[in-house]
Formats: structure tokens, C-alpha cells, sequence
């Protein structure tokens, strides 16, 4: 499994999608950031709680690109066919399917840290001009979320990878689900007064994570949920890529 | 050392192969010839593990290619569509494969100096021509060392000089005593290499046989001209030759031309041509495969 994820972990960074992907969650976080504290500075709503809602609103971005790059870590595999070198050396689908998961996961960890490096070093110098003092315990429960949310999110996006393995259409059915499918299922939903469903849907599990609004499902209860929408993510990629001839 | 029991593979309504079975035995070089879409790749995928058969089965090394520990340092392959990402450089792509098969990084230098990519081997490969591809391909399956090399078409699309060094380059593959299977739509490409070959054709098998063997199937017939040639058929029988009689005082007779010379010679017949029409290995190939081809070419 070792010597798998260094190769998996050697592939993303030998790709310039890889850095493209850095790079703007990198700005992302910096604008997120920055956008925060100077709106809320400005209309003089630096609350105890602001510190919080600052890495969890830069979050959001890491997590989408997470899940984005999860995709493409299994469907690159199939755009360029290369999965047919990457199953000569891993023939085992099982163990191959195994590696990407937790590969996704360390994408996921490795985004979610740089964001959080970002968004740390605009808050500590801005706040400290702003004489504001940092709110550790804020920050750090509001960072551990977002590398929970990233994580999962990264490991949902292999696991969507390995059971759509078109590229374009993985990526384009991720993101019209996340912003346009999955918004359409709440307002049916809440149509029929089943507001509380929607929240069980998994871009806003997974979404709820890193939500500061404080409204939906509980952080424990959206990992839960989560955690149930990657098993049967992956459990479809394993029964597809099983089956799958490399032609 | 490669096996393949009565595989049948079908997409939906399509019978890509039909009850195939051949085997491939250690040290030797083997030839699998059949026109464009016998069912070759098919074949070799299903024996590397990347098609899963609809019945019969394969093994290389005694084993199903899943079952096999570390494949990479014991079966070497180069499948017929490129399989490197294009953003990827050419060492960076070997460094991948190595880290993967458990070869160390050292290994990839080797196998780049081997098929003569060092110079290129900072180049994306997107930028590769199909001859540096090949190549990598090349350098890719030999990365682990292995004892068994399966290439599907390695030749496909090389320029003659890409085509020479290619046979070149496999000649001293097999002379290390390697396992070659080579898949190829071309006998005479092939022809100089190998030690047996397996024939199909609609993805049936139509001969496994030594390389001898097909060439001496392509030893062909010799037409003789004579104003005596009754007499000549006659004597040619008594020898045990058969000869027909083509019209015009033409003979054909399945023998050396020096034969049925010193024949003719020691009965006093008079010989107006004596010619070998001796086959091509593609005309002797596409007549096992069935395959309409102008003849001579």
C-alpha cells in the first residue's frame, strides 16, 4: 500500500493540474479571507464568533476543490489511459481502488493546509492591525472541521471518479449537482415540507461541515452522513472498476 | 510459462475470441500474427489481466496476471494504445511505474539509457514522436527486469529505421533468454525474431508452429517449360514428384528448381524455363489466415 500511494502521490505532483489546483485554492482562500475580514471590519462586526466563521467561510472553496481533484486523481487514469499501465503494476482493482481513497484523502489534507496557511497568515497580520486579539479555540475547532470536510470531500471525489470514469462527465455532473441539482432538490423538498431531508443530501453534508451559519445537521451528524454517501460511493466504484474491461 | 485455456472473450454481440488456446514456452520467442481484429489485443489483455474473460482462462508464470506478486519485476508489456499521461515527462512517467512496481528510482536511468531516451527524458511526452513512444513503452515494460515481455504491436507505426532498431532490440531481448510474446498483422516483421508463431484468425486459432515450419511452407513450387513435357511429368512422377500441368508445355512441381534440372539433364528433355515461384511469409500468411491479398506483392 506504501509504495501504491508514493506512486499515486508522485503522479499528482508530476502533473500541472496538480499546481493549477494549489494555486487557486491558494487565491481563493486569500480573496475569501481578506473579503471577510475587511466587510465585517467595516460594518464593526468583529464578534468572539468572527474568527470562527473566517476559516470556515475560506474553507468552503478547499473542500469543492478537493472533491474536483479527487475526480480527476481516478478519471485522468481513463482520459489518458494510463489505467491500463497503472492496473499492470496494481492488478489487484480492490487494493488499486484502496490507494486512490486514501490518496484523495491526503489531497484533500494537503489543500486544506495550504488554505489554512493562507487564511492564518492574512487573519494574524490583519487582525493584529486591527488590534484584535486571536481567538485560538475558535480558530483551531473551526480548522479541524475544515480538514475533516476536506478529507471526505477529497475521498468522495475518488470514489465519483472511480464509478464515472469520463472525466468531463464526472466533473461536469459533480458541479451541477453541487450548484444546481442539489439546490432544485431543496426547494422540492422544502415544497413538500421536507426541509430536513435536504440536509441529508451529500454536497450538503458534506457542505455542512464547513457551514458557519450554525443552521442543518450538527458537525458529528454531517460526518456521519458523509461518511455514509463515500462508502457508497466507493462500494459503486469497486463493483465498476471490477467489472470494467481495459480495452 | 504463458497459457491460455479455451478463452473466449465477447462484447455484447461481438465474438472478439473463440475458444482459444496456445501456450508459450519458457525462453522462447513467439510470434501472434493475425490480420487486424482477430482478436490479438483482446488476447493479450485478457492475459494481462485487463479483460476479464467471458470463459477459459490465463496464467503467466502458473498464475492469473491478478494473482501475481509485484507483476511489474516479472512480466513486462507494451499494449498497443499509449498509456503515459501527455503532461507527464518521460523519466517522471518511469519514476511513476517504479515507485508502483517496487523497482528503484536507479532502474529508471538504466531502462532510459537502454532504449536511448536519456536525451529526452525532461521532455513532457506529448512531445514525443511515435518512435520515442514506442520506446518509452519499451522502457516501461523492461523497468522491472522481467523474464516474460508481452508486446502487443510494438512496431506499429515505426519509421524503417525505428523498425530496424526494434528488431534489433529484440533480438538481444530474446538472446538474454527472456519470454517473448510479440503480436504483430505482419509475418515478415516479425519473421526474423521469433522462434514459433501463433496464427488466428477471426479469434480462433489457425497454426501454432515453429517459424521453420511456416517458412518452409513458403518454399513454393517451380514452373517448368518444355516441348516435352508429357515426358517430362512422366519422369518427374517416377521420382515421386508431382507435377501439374499449367498448359503451353508448363509444368508446376512442388520441388527445387535444381532437382527437377538435374532430372530433366540426365533424361535428355529439352528445357525452354525453369523458374522458382517461391511464396512471400505474407502471401503464406494471408493464405492461412484467409485473407484476400495480391500475391507477390
Amino acid at each position: 500500500m506504501t509504495r501504491l500511494l508514493a506512486a499515486e502521490l508522485l503522479k499528482l505532483r508530476t502533473v500541472r493540474a496538480t499546481w493549477g489546483f494549489v494555486l487557486v485554492a491558494a487565491l481563493l482562500a486569500a480573496l475569501a479571507t481578506a473579503g471577510n475580514i475587511g466587510g465585517e471590519s467595516a460594518s464593526g462586526r468583529l464578534d468572539p464568533e468572527f474568527q470562527f466563521r473566517i476559516v470556515l467561510d475560506a474553507s468552503f472553496a478547499a473542500v469543492v476543490l478537493a472533491l474536483l481533484l479527487g475526480v480527476i486523481l481516478v478519471t485522468s487514469e481513463f482520459r489518458h489511459g494510463t489505467i491500463a499501465r497503472t492496473l499492470l503494476a496494481t492488478p489487484r482493482r480492490g487494493s488499486l481502488l484502496g490507494t486512490k481513497l486514501v490518496a484523495g484523502a491526503l489531497t484533500g489534507l494537503g489543500l486544506m493546509f495550504l488554505t489554512f496557511t493562507v487564511i492564518a497568515a492574512i487573519a494574524v497580520v490583519w487582525l493584529g492591525l486591527l488590534d484584535v486579539p486571536l481567538e485560538l479555540g475558535e480558530g483551531v475547532d473551526a480548522a479541524s472541521r475544515a480538514f475533516v470536510a476536506a478529507v471526505l470531500a477529497g475521498v468522495l471525489g475518488a470514489a465519483v471518479g472511480g464509478t464515472v470514469h469520463s472525466q468531463v462527465g464526472a466533473l461536469v455532473g459533480t458541479l451541477v449537482w453541487i450548484f444546481v441539482a442539489e439546490p432544485l432538490c431543496w426547494v422540492l423538498l422544502g415544497l413538500l415540507d421536507l426541509d430536513g431531508v435536504a440536509e441529508y443530501l451529500p454536497a450538503s453534508s458534506v457542505g455542512g461541515m464547513v457551514d458557519s451559519s450554525g443552521d442543518g445537521l450538527s458537525f458529528p451528524g454531517s460526518v456521519a452522513v458523509s461518511l455514509a454517501w463515500v462508502t457508497l460511493a466507493a462500494a459503486l466504484a469497486l463493483l465498476r472498476l471490477r467489472r470494467r474491461d481495459i480495452t | 510459462m504463458i497459457e491460455v485455456e479455451g478463452l473466449t472473450k465477447r462484447y455484447g454481440a461481438t465474438l472478439a475470441v473463440d475458444d482459444l488456446s496456445f501456450s508459450v514456452a519458457p525462453g522462447t520467442v513467439t510470434g501472434f500474427l493475425g490480420p487486424n481484429g482477430a482478436g490479438k489485443s483482446t488476447t493479450l489483455r485478457a492475459i494481462l489481466g485487463l479483460v476479464t474473460p467471458t470463459s477459459g482462462r490465463t496464467a503467466v508464470l502458473g498464475l492469473p496476471y491478478r494473482q501475481l506478486d509485484r507483476p511489474v519485476q516479472r512480466v513486462g508489456a507494451v499494449l498497443e494504445t499509449f498509456d503515459a499521461h501527455p503532461g507527464r515527462s518521460g523519466r517522471n512517467h518511469l519514476r511513476v511505474l517504479a515507485a508502483a512496481g517496487g523497482v528503484p528510482r536507479s532502474r529508471v536511468e538504466e531502462v532510459l539509457s537502454l532504449v536511448d531516451l536519456t536525451g529526452v527524458a525532461r521532455r513532457r511526452v506529448k512531445g514525443y514522436s511515435l518512435g520515442m513512444r514506442q520506446r518509452l513503452g519499451l522502457a516501461a515494460a523492461l523497468l522491472g527486469d522481467p523474464e516474460v515481455l508481452v508486446l502487443d504491436e510494438p512496431a506499429n507505426g515505426l519509421d524503417p529505421q525505428g523498425m530496424r532498431w526494434l528488431r534489433d532490440f529484440l533480438r538481444s531481448l530474446a538472446g538474454e533468454g527472456r519470454t517473448i510474446l510479440i503480436s504483430s498483422h505482419v509475418l515478415a516483421e516479425v519473421a526474423q525474431t521469433v522462434d514459433e508463431v501463433v496464427i488466428i484468425h477471426r479469434g480462433k486459432l489457425i497454426r501454432h508452429a515453429a517459424m521453420a515450419e511456416v517458412e518452409a511452407l513458403a518454399a513454393g513450387t517451380t514452373t517448368v517449360r518444355s516441348p516435352d513435357a508429357d515426358r517430362l511429368a512422366t519422369l518427374l512422377a517416377r521420382e515421386q514428384l508431382e507435377a501439374r500441368s499449367v498448359g503451353d508445355g508448363r509444368l508446376e512441381v512442388a520441388a527445387a528448381p535444381e532437382r527437377i534440372g538435374e532430372i530433366a539433364a540426365a533424361n535428355g528433355v529439352v528445357l525452354h524455363e525453369l523458374s522458382a515461384a517461391r511464396a512471400t511469409l505474407e502471401e503464406v500468411f494471408l493464405e492461412l489466415t484467409g485473407e484476400p491479398g495480391e500475391r507477390g506483392a
